[in-house]
């Protein structure tokens, strides 16, 4: 755990990072299999020490609401709440298009070995999109 | 705070931080030289590093000539193996870094003792090997590199099997085989004599006992081979170049002195940890218990499920507790721990495990205080995770 030497916090995330692994914001507590949904996408790996669930419901083309799980070290379960955010409320296509960086940006910062491990929720996202979509 | 982490590194002793300052305090007053040094103030240092010498020496029952110190417990380990460059080194799977990484750089070849469950290296594969070794190339130097205890489990090896398995083929075949114990975690917690254990070489460090950062030290057995790591002036009889520190060594003197009657507290500390293991078996059902019976007394390293120990350790930082993690996200190189991984081979309950390291001080109150936040951390955790129970059960 690096250390942010500017504050002498122990925490190398941002305030942002830790209020959204603190509070995650759409995650779905208790049984997942019981939250019903249009479409639904998991990435990564449990070996990798990170995996993500993301399932949505989908109304007029848009992502009426968005649940998670996520397996992970603090940047992960950060990031995905993050992308929950960031998801609701925008249509199919435009919320396909959000990025890493958005996520990262979006909290704020993340530190660059957990950049590349943790932030993939937006792969998740892609495919319960494309799970809905193949539904159609 | 509660500090769940000794095993890191232990809180300075205030015995030994008195010590530093008056030695500090005669530095100001340029009353102590360099102790290579004929004069008088050299002469007054000389006399600190002699008494420390002999402070750490009494600790492992060693005569205080056989002791080098260093900058610490990679450094001793380090000068260990490379003096074996290009032999044969064995070192047990769980090794710390700071040996397997230079065996596995200069040994030739780095055979690596498998573990099982407990930790406990596999005897069998060991003898068999060496042997193997022996016969093929009898006049061959090679080194057996074993740690007395366990830095993140806490397992104790049978170290003194070892040598007598190693004994007994050099009666046999006068082989030179040559054994080192890297005992940095069970120095200071359990007792130990070099002379006892049978090695040739151990490692132990001054900040695992209440001394300072910087300093620890080798046990070279006299007659035993040794090749210096730095090289230049002629402290240390010529094993260890450099201006010796009088000072961390003092501290390091000073926090012997106290370790070795301590040791029989490590009791009490025992049964505190042993009032953890059952707080949390019996709060929270679903955890591994890593550390195996015959462990040091102060640790213990569990695995939640589903349960990512980052995760935990942050949470539990932020109730002002204090643990670490063999998680990958925790480490460097984002691996997850390779003495979890040779034990259980298994990725999850290394990325889910947390080592509570006790100390003197610890108390029951502590664990009970920590009892009454770890269940719910744990449970929150693992209502995040893909992997929780539901889940699991649903796939099933």
């Amino acid at each position: 755990m690096p250390t942010n030497s500017k504050t002498a916090d122990p925490w190398a995330y941002t305030d942002i990072v830790k209020d959204h692994f603190l509070n995650p914001r759409n995650f779905i507590m208790g049984d997942e299999t019981k939250w019903q949904a249009d479409g639904e996408g998991i990435v990564g790996n449990p070996v990798c020490g990170d995996q993500m669930l993301v399932k949505i419901r989908v109304k007029d083309n848009k992502i009426d609401d968005i649940g998670w799980k996520t397996y992970g070290c603090a940047s992960a379960i950060a990031s995905t709440s993050a992308l929950s955010e960031l998801a609701k409320g925008r249509t199919l296509d435009d919320a396909d298009h959000i990025t890493a960086k958005e996520i990262c940006d979006f909290l704020g910062g993340l530190p660059e070995h957990k950049f590349h491990c943790s932030v993939l929720g937006h792969q998740a996202l892609h495919k319960a999109i494309q799970n809905y979509k193949s539904k159609l | 705070m509660i500090y769940f982490d000794t095993s890191a590194t232990t809180p300075l002793l205030p015995e030994v931080r008195d010590r530093m300052i008056e030695l500090m305090n005669r530095s100001v007053a340029g009353e102590l030289g360099n102790p290579s040094s004929l004069h008088t103030p050299g002469s007054r240092a000389k006399f600190e590093l002699i008494r420390a010498r002999e402070q750490v020496a009494q600790l492992i029952e060693a005569r205080p000539l056989e002791l080098i110190f260093t900058s610490g417990g990679s450094e001793s380990n380090n000068t260990v193996v490379r003096t074996f460059e290009n032999c044969p080194i064995f070192v047990s799977a769980i090794e710390h870094p700071s040996v397997l990484a230079p065996a596995e750089a200069f040994g030739k070849p780095c055979i690596k003792i498998p573990v099982d469950k407990q930790g406990i290296i596999n005897l069998g594969f060991f003898k068999t090997n060496l042997e193997k070794l022996v016969k093929e190339n009898p006049k061959q130097k090679i080194l057996v590199s074993v740690q007395l205890a366990n830095n993140e489990v806490g397992t104790i090896e049978p170290v003194k099997e070892i040598a007598n398995i190693i004994k007994n083929i050099k009666q046999e075949t006068k082989a030179k085989i040559y054994l080192h114990t890297d005992a940095t975690q069970a120095v200071g917690k359990i007792p130990v004599s070099a002379k006892d254990l049978g090695v040739d070489y151990l490692t132990f460090t001054s900040h695992k006992l209440g001394g300072p950062v910087g300093i620890a030290a080798l046990y070279v057995k006299t007659g035993a081979p040794m090749k210096p790591l730095i090289f230049g002036g002629a402290q240390e009889n010529k094993r260890r170049a450099g201006t010796s520190n009088v000072l961390l060594a003092s501290g390091f003197g000073v926090a012997c002195e106290i370790a070795k009657d301590a040791i029989e507290n490590y009791g009490k500390v025992k049964n505190v940890r042993d009032y953890l293991i059952n707080e949390i078996k019996n709060k929270i059902e679903t955890t591994i218990i890593i550390t195996p019976q015959k462990s040091l007394p102060n640790v213990l390293n569990v695995s939640f499920p589903a349960a990512e120990g980052e995760s935990t350790q942050l949470y539990l930082d932020l109730e002002n507790i204090a643990v670490s993690t063999g998680s990958a996200c925790a480490s460097g190189d984002l691996e997850p721990s390779h003495v979890i991984m040779a034990m259980y081979h298994d990725a999850e309950i290394a990325h889910g495990s947390v080592r509570f390291s006790l100390g003197l001080n610890t108390s029951k109150q502590d664990i009970d205080e920590l009892m009454t936040k770890l269940p719910n951390i744990v449970a929150k955790i693992q209502d995040l995770s893909t992997l929780n129970k539901e889940t699991q059960n649903a796939n099933k």
